[in-house]
Formats: structure tokens, C-alpha cells, sequence
């Protein structure tokens, strides 16, 4: 039942509300949204929903051209490589290696960020004086070299590029957060809370965590970029994920062999890469501008 | 042509089509670049077994006394002008080309021509552990896998232009042995000069040898150069350089073919071959060569012990598939180690066949029900008788999977990987041979007798009395109807012990630019460049 | 002021390096296989070897003098041999490096030269159809994994239409001696070569290498640039200016230009450890024979001293470029100087 309203209120809309209708406002960010919601769908269902088994040699049907082309089949609309496997499956089932790892990497960066950063903006002195100036080392070394170094150490292999990636990731999401929290404290509402009597922890529960989640779901999207380049760039180079898993970075550089035969075995992983990225920076910028025109307001 | 001019043409596709773009690559003073598909692993061809080192080395640097003619398979006259063999077969005496010169190059300069004293150092420094360079080289697999040290008694210098080799045997393979590439021909006096200088592994590395090019620089996995050498005893081309450009990739090699990098490339992709032979500017050429792609079981470990098991695996695997995947057709498949083309192949199809059920029983036979673990190691690289051993794994490897067999593929770095090949590491091996003279004994004793799983070419460590007895039986002979029936008799016994599983006999392709010419394509052994020539 | 600021950034140098340092030494241990080969790179040592190894390792004293005997070694150039190659390692590593820097240098250069017209010209217009042009682009090359551009790019300008050689940096042909490792001063030391067809054939190996190396740096370099000027743009002493009565030009040159191109100073450092990582994945595809290349070799052959000393290098360089360019940020703007 709706109140009866005996005098002017203004209504304010909640922030979430207010960012999403500054959002869907850029229609390029809302299409980034949809396939994001696309591959994420992919990522977890590609198991139950891919035509073929992704895994199953067929020697009938090498090299078969996409269905578009030529000598394709229906059945094999992206055809197949040069194993005679279905492309369309393997595609899909990459989307949980490269997207679904991808975020699962930086969710994991994330929340060890989120502690770390913490702990680095909540405390000051000496100790946070070191160990800012060594973050800000580590974060000159651009996340790829890291993960090569973490690799070179732990050996190749999917799972282990996972960790070197969380770990190359770490140090952005430390400074970030370390950094959002000390913008936090410098903030007019926070004094007036310390003045209130609120201990540290408080004024970190109900003050300054509730204010991250901008913030970090912009560190979020930058890192998912990253992560994604970064798998896909150690899968081609053979250090990431390994044969004959359908990892698309490795996929572009398994198919390589057959490049002037079947570019679209090469062409076609690769695009999916570009979207995909291509779809969270879209998204991320689409999230900066709603967030700057929310502020503005 | 125009130099300014040709930077305005690769701006511009007019101009591009008008004939600038060959020379833009490369400047025209007669160099030749051959794209190889691997690093060589020492510039004497006595220290090696690959096809690919020969390749880059054997007949470009060095000759031999005899040489293989291309087409029949029988002997010609090299180094040595006249050979005779006494009636007993022991002695053979050879008879030296006059005036041939070596190499002269920065780091030596011959004061004489060829003489039977550089003869006897060739071939003594496998035979005589007092030999100056006997002790520099870990082993000679080709001449070790033959078993030289018991085959040859003594070699002799008659004359300066008169060689002779006493044998222990008559040894009917005997001179198909000198006409090989690991026969080359080296400077004793360049050996003199290493001794004195107290530089002898220098020997392997900076090469002297007789052959129509010089060595000049050799960059590990970027390329080879080599310069003509003037006063070569043969009339050859007026290549003024080769350059033996290394580029492992498969890929890559196709590239630099079709952008002009290369003007030869052996082992283009099987696939791509119809693209080349449709254009115009590009000349495939194809030979029958002597190899064979195999599996190799190590028959030294558990369960590869067991005959059931190996002839289990043979059964499990869909040759034709593999033909179809890998080879894309362009290759046979292989019943024996001897390819068909050679004069002691048996043809045999007796349950040699894909039959995954028999495979399974055979399984369960030798008390493996449920299957084992295995690794297949593939090897990195690209060979004429495997261009792709990685895919041939995977597919192995899911045709393993139906009969409960689970596989894991392994691959090391080339070097690595033949290291731990020779030390037996392996459970199971993807590779191949290359033949080296038409003789069958150049197949079966360097890949299974038990010389060579000493010497580590026989990837199965098999060693076994009755197949040595059968091969040892052949070369003592020289009547081939009598050493043909040793051979089929040791195929019908590989057959069925299975130490190997022999998958494919390749083509031999390579592909050049169509202003090359006169190359030479070798069914056994090495890529000839003496005559290659380049019409602007 | 500024000296006790410079003392403090090379107190952390240093510090930096004793933890670069004390990581590499450590790999040692966590590599698989035996401890004297992974230090030395000697393969198949000899028991009796082995002993006198251990003793000029000081492996039989404790861990922090083993660091100390393992630093000193490396101020000594005894950075072990190549498993692979059992060469000296810092002598591969000092043939590879100039290949690498000479691409990084000219990709930095085209990335600043195309990028920081390109990201003010984009806020100067900004919301023009030009505006969103260059941040579409801007966004696309943003997103572009780089090694598939450069297959792309190797099919159509190589493949395709023959233009440009697909790997090395020289041809073959020409036989240029290494003496400097960069290609240009080594073309002009050779002899009996022709040189201007020289240069011309390693200008023909360098254009696209450079221009795919340099696609993802420019695209970063405008969005910063336009970011920059944006909010330079937006301060009060622009609108000072503009209110003082100063054209639209003057107020960009004299005060937004200068401002929102400051903080680029610091960008070119983490540029150059971008281009250094991006300089891997291009050298691999484009077999340029530089340090990039030749570390992802090493991983793929498990060739351990390569790896430390080709880690130790890469980050040291990484490392050093950055302080610098920090150091010279600080130097223009005052404002970055907090002590």
C-alpha cells in the first residue's frame, strides 16, 4: 500500500540505481554487457550445451571449412581443425579456460587484494612507508613479465598460470584498494564518525567498505582484461595451458601449422580473444563514465 | 634496379607488381639460402646420424671415395677414381682422383692436394684408439651401429694415391659403407696443424673438406654460411654463397619461401603442397626416399617387456588415420622397417592390421586388463620421415584410450631430448631413420642390433642373438638371392617380436623458388647443391 | 631537498636489488635438479669436480655466505654457463640484449610520436565525431591481443602481398659481423657489403615488428594523454586564464600542454617495461634474435642459468628505467616531490 505523502519528499534513487540508469544510457557499454553476459553463460555451461565432444578426433573430416564457406557442413558451423575437431565446441569450452579462469583469477587477486589493502591503508608509518614504495616497484613490472617469472619457476601449465597471474595481479589490487581507503579516511564523514567515538574497525566496516565497491569493480575490470590477455598470451607462447586443451591462446598457436590452409583456425580464436576483452573494456570505461556523470549529479 | 626506386615500390602495389619485389629481399650476387629445419650437431659427418645435420653439412662441405647415383641406387666413382676387390673379398684397394685441393679458409690453408694419407685419417680415427682424434668425439653412432672396429682390420697407405682396407670378413655392404655421407673425406694435415695448436675439438667444429663449398661462419639456430669454393675438382654452379638459414618452424619455413627469404625449403607441410605446385613461381619437387617413421617400444622396461603387449599397442593403432592426419596422404604406410622401394622388402599383411579387439585380448592375455600408463615421447621437431610427431601422439594417444591404455605425451628441448633418448630414459618413442645407401643392413643394424642399442640408435634397447644372427648371416654374403632371404626372414621375426612399430615411409619434398636450379635431391642421404644455379 | 630525495630513492634502488637478487639466488633451490649444475651450469660434473665446485660455491658454509659468494661471482661477470649451449651466459645474454632494446627504443619513439598528437588532439575535440574516433581506435588497439595482430599482419603484408620479410632482423645474405649488437652501427663497421642495401633490408626487418610492437603502447599513451589534458583542462588556473582573456591556443599551449604532459615523463618508464614483456611475444613471432626471445627459449628448455640471469637482467632494466623516469618526473614537477 502506498503511503499518502502529505508533503514534498525528495525521493532519492539508491546509487546502484542511479549508476545502471547512467549506464544503459551508452548503448556500446550495454552490447559489452550482453556478451560478457554471453560467455559468462558460455563459461559454465559450455560442457552441456557444445555440439560435439570438443575432445573427438574425426579424420574424415579434417580441416573442414565453416559452414559458410565453400565445402562446410551445417553440423560444424566454424568447421573443424586440423585434428578433425569440432571447432564450435572447442570455442565454447575455451570460454571457461580463458574467460571463466580469467575471472576466477581475478576474483581470487581480488579478495587477497582486498585484505592486503587493508591492511596497508589502515596502518601508517614505517612499515607501510616500505612496503608502499615496494608495491610501487612491483607495479612498474607489467603483469605478463611477472607471470613469465612465476612460470619460469613453477613450469608450465594451465593451473600454473592461474596462480602466477593471481599473483602478477596482487600487487594492483593492494595499491588500489590501499590507496581508495586512504581517499576514504581523508573524507569529512569520516572524521565526523572518529569524532563519534567509532574505533578503526568500525569506521572500516560501515564507513569506508561500503564506499570500495566503486573502486573496485573498476580495478576488477581492468585486471579481467589484463588476465585475459595475459592467459591467452602464455597459452600461445606453450607455457600457459597445454594440448589438447582448448585454451584459445593455445588454440592460435596450435593452429599455426595449418595457417594458410585454415586461417579461420587461427582467425577465430584470436577474435574471440579481441571481443572479449574488447567487451570488458567497454564495460569498464562504460562503468567510469556512469560513475564520473552519478558524481557530477 | 633501382634502389630508391624499389622503396617506392613496396609502397605501392603497381610498382610492387611490376617486378621490384624479388629484389628487395635480398641482394642478387649470386647467394642461394637454404631454409633448414634444425641447428646441425657438429660439422663432421662422422660424429652423427641425423638427416638433417647431413643435410646441411655432408655434400656441401666433403667428399667421398665413391658416390651413390641418385637414380640406380649402384656406386660411382668419387675421390676414388678405380677400385678393386680381391677374389677373397678381404682387400680393397682404391685408386685417388690426383689434384683435388681443400679448403682454404681463414683458419687453414693446404699446402698440398688429397693424398691416401688423409684416407687412412678419416678412417683410422675410428679404428685405432691411438688415432690423435680417436678420443675427441663421445662415439661414431653411424660407424659404432655398423660395427667399423670389427669389421676392418687395417687401412693402408700403399702410394700416395693408393689406399688400401684389409677386412676381417668379406662384407658384401661393405662399399655402399664409403659411399655414405659419414664417409666424408677429411685434411689429414689439417689435423696436424689442430694437433700442434693443441685445438683438436676443433676439428668437428670449424670443417675441412674437399666439397664444392667452404665453410665460413655458423651462428647455433640462426644459419650457416658458406662460400664457394673456387678450385673444386667437379664443374659447379656459381652460387658465390649458401647460406643455410636455420628455421626449426614449419610454418615459418613456408613463409620465408613465399616471401623470398628461401629460395629452398626441404619438408614444406604436406598440406600446402597442391598450393605450390599451382603457382607458377614455385617448383615442388619429389623424390621416393629411404626412411621410415616408427614407434619404438624400450623393451628394456616394464611392460614393454613383454612381446603381447607390444604387438597389443602395434594392434591398437589406426595407421591409415595417422596417414591421412599427418601425412596427408603422402606417404605409405610401412608393414617393415624397409621401405618397398628397397630389394629385400617382404610385403606382409598377416594380422598386421587395426583390430582394437584383438588388442584388448592380447592385453588380458599378458595380465594387463585394465590397461597401464605409458609415455610416448615426441620429438620436437620436424623430420622427412615425421613431419609432425607431436599430432601423431595425439592421435596415437586417443587411440590408446580405446583400449584402456592411458597416455601421456612428452617432449624436451631437441638436445635434451636425444640425451635422454640415448640414456634410455624413454617408456616409448616417436622417430624415425633416414637411409643413408640403398643396403638394407643401413636399416636393420643401426636401428636394432645390439651394437646399436649400445650405441644408442636403437631406440627400442633391443638387443637380440637370432636378429643379430640373421643380419650378421646377410653381409657375409655377396649373393643377393642368398642375403634376401636373411632379410625377410629377420622382417618375418621383427614381425613378430615388434620391438618397433613401423608406421609410415615418407616422400622426400622440397620446395624452391622457381629461378633455382640444379639441385639435387638424394633418395639416400644429403641434399646436393654442386650444380645449383640461379637465373636472375 | 632534491638530494635528500635522490638519496632515499637510491636507498631503495639498492634495496630493490638485494631483493632482486636474494629472489634469483633462490631460484636456485626451488628449480629441480641438482644445486651445482643449476649455479654453474656445468652438465655431468665428475664426483671429484663436484667437491672442488662446492668449495668455490662456499656450498658447505651457510646460506648467507653462499649469497655473498654468489654476488660476488656476478659482480665478477661469472654468471655461469647455458645448459644448452655451455656458453657463458652473461656473453648470450650481451649478444641478445641490443636487439631487444634497438626494437623496444624505435616502438617507444613511434608510440610517443603517434600517440601524444593523437590524445591531445582527441581532448582537445573532445565528444567531436574526431574525439571518438581516435578513442575508438584507441579502445580496439587497446584490446587487440598482440600476437594475433601480428599474424594478421604477417599474412597480409607478407603473405599476401610480399612486402615485408617475416623474421630476422638482416638477410642472410649479407654477412654483417655483430660487433655492437645494434644493427645499424654494425652494418656501418662491415666491410664488403654493400651498406645502403643493408640498411635497407634491416629497415624492411624492422617496420613491422616495430609497428605491432608499438600498437599497444600508443593506444595506452592516448588514453592517458587525453585523460591528462582532460583534467588539466578542467583546473581552475585553465579558467583563470581563459577568464584573464588568453586565446583558446595560448591557454592550450602555454598551460594545459605543458601540464597534462608532465605526468607522460612518468608513463615512458612504465611504457618501457610494457614494450620490454610486449618485445617477447613479438621477438618469438618474428624470430628477432633478442633477450625476449631468448628467455622463452631457456624456459622451454628448462635451462636454468638462463633464466636467472635473463630474470635478473629484464628486471634490473625494468627496474632502473622506471626509478629513472621517476626521478625525472620529480625534477620537473614539483608538485610529485613528498617527503
Amino acid at each position: 500500500m502506498k503511503k499518502l505523502r502529505l508533503y514534498y519528499e525528495e525521493y532519492n534513487k539508491r546509487p546502484y540505481q542511479l549508476l545502471w540508469r547512467h549506464f544503459i544510457t551508452q548503448h556500446f557499454a550495454l552490447f559489452g554487457l550482453v556478451i560478457l553476459s554471453i560467455l559468462l553463460l558460455l563459461a559454465v555451461l559450455s560442457p552441456f550445451v557444445s555440439p560435439h565432444d570438443p575432445y573427438l578426433q574425426n579424420s574424415e573430416i579434417l580441416l573442414l571449412q565453416p559452414s559458410w564457406q565453400g565445402t562446410g557442413l551445417v553440423a560444424y558451423p566454424f568447421g573443424t581443425d586440423d585434428l578433425g575437431r569440432d571447432l564450435m565446441s572447442r570455442l565454447m569450452l575455451g570460454t571457461s579456460y580463458s574467460f571463466g579462469l580469467a575471472i576466477l583469477a581475478v576474483s581470487g587477486a581480488m579478495l587477497i587484494g582486498l585484505a592486503l589493502g587493508i591492511l596497508a591503508g589502515m596502518t601508517r608509518g614505517i612499515q607501510s612507508s616500505i612496503f608502499n614504495h615496494l608495491l610501487d616497484l612491483a607495479l612498474t613490472i607489467p603483469s605478463l613479465l611477472l607471470a613469465i617469472v612465476i612460470v619460469a619457476v613453477l613450469g608450465p601449465g594451465l593451473l600454473n598460470t592461474i596462480w602466477a597471474i593471481l599473483l602478477a595481479l596482487l600487487p594492483q589490487f593492494i595499491h588500489g584498494v590501499g590507496n581508495a581507503i586512504q581517499q576514504q579516511l581523508k573524507q569529512d564523514y569520516v572524521v565526523a564518525y572518529r569524532l563519534d567515538g567509532a574505533n578503526n574497525w568500525q569506521i572500516l566496516w560501515s564507513v569506508v567498505l561500503p564506499n570500495l565497491w566503486e573502486p573496485l569493480s573498476l580495478l576488477f575490470t581492468m585486471a579481467l582484461s589484463t588476465a585475459i590477455l595475459d592467459i591467452a598470451a602464455l597459452g600461445f607462447l606453450g607455457l600457459g595451458a597445454q594440448a589438447p586443451t582448448p585454451e584459445w591462446g593455445s588454440m592460435v598457436a596450435d593452429a599455426l601449422d595449418s595457417i594458410y590452409l585454415a586461417p579461420w583456425t587461427v582467425a577465430l580464436p584470436g577474435l574471440l580473444i579481441f571481443i572479449t576483452v574488447l567487451s570488458v573494456n567497454l564495460v569498464g570505461d562504460g562503468l567510469r563514465n556512469a560513475m564520473k556523470k552519478r558524481r557530477e549529479n | 634496379m633501382n634502389f630508391s626506386y624499389c622503396r617506392f615500390g613496396s609502397l605501392s602495389l603497381v610498382l610492387w607488381l611490376t617486378g621490384c619485389q624479388p629484389a628487395t629481399m635480398a641482394n642478387n650476387d649470386q647467394g642461394l639460402v637454404y631454409c633448414a629445419e634444425g641447428s646441425p650437431e657438429s660439422f663432421n659427418p662422422q660424429l652423427v646420424t641425423s638427416g638433417t645435420t647431413i643435410d646441411a653439412i655432408s655434400q656441401h662441405l666433403y667428399d667421398r671415395l665413391l658416390d651413390i647415383d641418385p637414380n640406380s641406387g649402384g656406386l660411382l666413382p668419387a675421390l676414388a677414381q678405380r677400385w678393386h676387390i680381391s677374389p677373397d673379398g678381404l682387400t680393397y684397394l682404391f685408386k685417388l682422383r690426383p689434384n683435388i685441393s681443400f679448403h682454404q679458409t681463414d683458419y687453414f690453408t693446404p699446402s698440398r692436394y688429397l693424398t691416401a694419407e688423409d684416407v687412412v685419417f678419416t678412417f683410422n680415427r675410428m679404428l685405432q684408439v691411438e688415432h690423435p682424434f680417436f678420443q675427441t668425439a663421445i662415439e661414431y653412432p653411424y660407424f659404432d651401429s655398423i660395427e667399423w672396429r670389427h669389421r676392418v682390420k687395417s687401412i693402408t697407405a700403399l702410394s700416395s694415391d693408393e689406399v688400401e682396407f684389409k677386412l676381417n670378413q668379406p662384407d658384401s655392404s661393405f662399399l655402399s659403407v664409403l659411399a655414405t655421407d659419414f664417409a666424408a673425406i677429411l685434411s689429414a694435415e689439417y689435423g696436424a696443424q689442430l694437433v700442434a695448436q693443441q685445438q683438436k675439438a676443433l676439428l668437428d667444429i670449424q670443417p675441412v673438406g674437399t666439397g664444392p663449398f667452404k665453410f665460413r661462419q655458423y651462428q647455433k639456430d640462426v644459419l650457416i654460411r658458406y662460400y664457394r669454393h673456387d678450385s673444386y675438382w667437379r664443374q659447379h654452379g656459381d652460387i658465390q654463397q649458401l647460406v643455410i638459414d636455420i628455421v626449426p618452424d614449419n610454418t615459418k619455413r613456408l613463409a620465408k619461401l613465399l616471401t623470398r627469404e628461401c629460395d629452398i625449403a626441404p619438408i614444406p607441410r604436406l598440406a600446402e603442397l597442391q598450393m605450390f605446385s599451382n603457382r607458377p613461381d614455385f617448383k615442388v619437387e619429389q623424390q621416393t626416399s629411404m626412411n621410415v617413421a616408427f614407434w619404438a617400444f624400450n623393451t628394456q622396461k616394464p611392460p614393454f617387456d613383454r612381446v603381447e603387449v607390444r604387438q597389443a599397442l602395434a594392434l591398437a593403432i589406426n595407421k591409415p588415420n595417422i596417414l591421412q592426419a599427418v601425412y596427408f596422404g603422402q606417404a605409405e604406410e610401412a608393414t617393415s622397417v624397409l621401405p618397398p622401394n628397397s630389394w629385400a622388402y617382404r610385403k606382409q599383411n598377416l594380422g598386421q592390421s587395426f583390430d582394437p579387439v584383438k588388442a584388448k585380448e592380447l592385453l588380458t592375455q599378458a595380465g594387463y586388463p585394465d590397461g597401464f600408463n605409458i609415455d610416448i615421447w615426441a620429438m620436437p621437431v620436424q623430420r622427412l620421415y615425421n613431419p609432425n610427431a607431436q599430432k601423431m601422439a595425439e592421435l596415437i594417444q586417443a587411440d590408446l584410450r580405446a583400449i584402456g591404455v592411458k597416455a601421456r605425451i612428452v617432449s624436451y628441448e631437441w638436445n635434451t631430448f636425444r640425451r635422454k633418448l640415448r640414456q634410455g630414459e624413454h617408456d616409448s618413442v616417436l622417430i624415425g631413420w633416414s637411409a643413408d645407401n640403398a643396403d638394407p643392413d643401413n636399416f636393420l643394424r643401426p636401428l636394432l642390433s645390439c651394437a646399436a642399442a649400445v650405441s644408442g640408435s636403437n631406440r627400442a634397447n633391443w638387443c637380440d642373438e637370432q636378429f643379430d644372427q640373421f643380419i650378421s648371416g646377410a653381409v657375409q654374403t655377396t649373393d643377393v638371392a642368398q642375403r634376401r632371404s636373411y632379410y625377410l626372414a629377420a622382417q618375418q621375426y621383427l614381425q613378430q617380436q615388434m620391438p618397433l612399430m613401423p608406421i609410415a615411409h615418407s616422400k622426400r619434398f622440397q620446395v624452391k623458388n622457381s629461378s633455382v636450379q640444379g639441385v639435387m635431391i638424394n633418395p639416400y642421404g644429403g641434399i646436393s647443391l654442386v650444380n645449383a644455379g640461379k637465373t636472375p | 631537498m632534491i638530494l635528500r630525495y635522490l638519496a632515499r630513492r637510491l636507498f631503495l634502488l639498492g634495496f630493490v636489488f638485494v631483493a632482486l637478487t636474494v629472489f634469483v639466488f633462490s631460484l636456485n633451490y626451488l628449480f629441480p635438479g641438482d644445486l651445482v649444475s643449476n649455479l654453474t651450469g656445468l652438465r655431468d660434473i665428475s664426483p671429484q669436480k663436484h667437491q672442488q665446485l662446492q668449495q668455490m660455491l662456499a656450498l658447505d658454509h651457510s646460506l648467507w655466505q653462499q649469497y655473498i659468494a654468489y654476488n660476488r661471482r656476478l659482480l665478477a661477470g661469472d654468471w655461469g654457463l647455458s645448459f644448452a649451449s655451455q656458453q657463458p651466459v652473461l656473453a648470450e645474454i650481451l649478444q641478445v640484449l641490443p636487439a631487444t632494446l634497438e626494437l623496444a627504443a624505435y616502438a617507444l619513439c613511434l608510440s610517443l610520436f603517434a600517440g601524444i598528437p593523437l590524445g591531445l588532439l582527441a581532448a582537445v575535440k573532445k565528444d567531436s565525431l574526431l574525439d571518438r574516433g581516435i578513442s575508438g581506435i584507441a579502445l580496439v588497439g587497446y584490446s587487440m591481443p598482440v600476437f594475433w595482430l601480428a599474424l594478421i599482419c604477417i599474412m597480409l603484408f607478407s603473405l599476401q602481398l610480399g612486402w615485408l620479410p617475416t623474421s630476422g632482423r638482416l638477410g642472410v645474405l649479407f654477412e654483417v659481423p655483430s660487433q655492437t649488437g645494434f644493427i645499424f652501427v654494425d652494418i656501418l663497421l662491415a666491410e664488403h657489403v654493400s651498406r645502403s642495401a643493408a640498411a635497407y633490408s634491416a629497415l624492411q626487418h624492422l617496420a613491422m615488428p616495430t609497428f605491432i610492437l608499438a600498437v599497444y603502447p600508443t593506444n595506452v599513451m592516448i588514453r592517458f594523454v587525453r585523460t591528462s589534458m582532460l583534467e588539466v583542462l578542467e583546473q581552475n588556473y585553465i579558467k583563470t586564464a581563459r577568464a584573464k582573456g588568453l586565446s583558446r591556443s595560448q591557454v592550450l599551449y602555454r598551460h594545459g600542454l605543458r601540464n597534462a604532459l608532465l605526468p607522460v615523463t612518468r608513463q615512458v618508464g612504465l611504457q618501457f617495461s610494457t614494450l620490454i614483456t610486449l618485445a617477447m611475444l613479438t621477438e618469438v613471432i618474428f624470430s628477432w634474435p633478442g633477450i625476449g626471445q631468448w628467455l622463452i627459449d631457456s624456459i622451454y628448455q628448462r635451462n636454468y642459468p638462463a633464466i636467472q640471469a635473463g630474470l635478473l637482467v629484464v628486471s634490473s632494466l625494468v627496474i632502473c628505467v622506471n626509478m629513472l623516469t621517476e626521478i625525472l618526473h620529480t625534477l620537473f614537477n614539483p608538485l610529485a616531490r613528498k617527503l
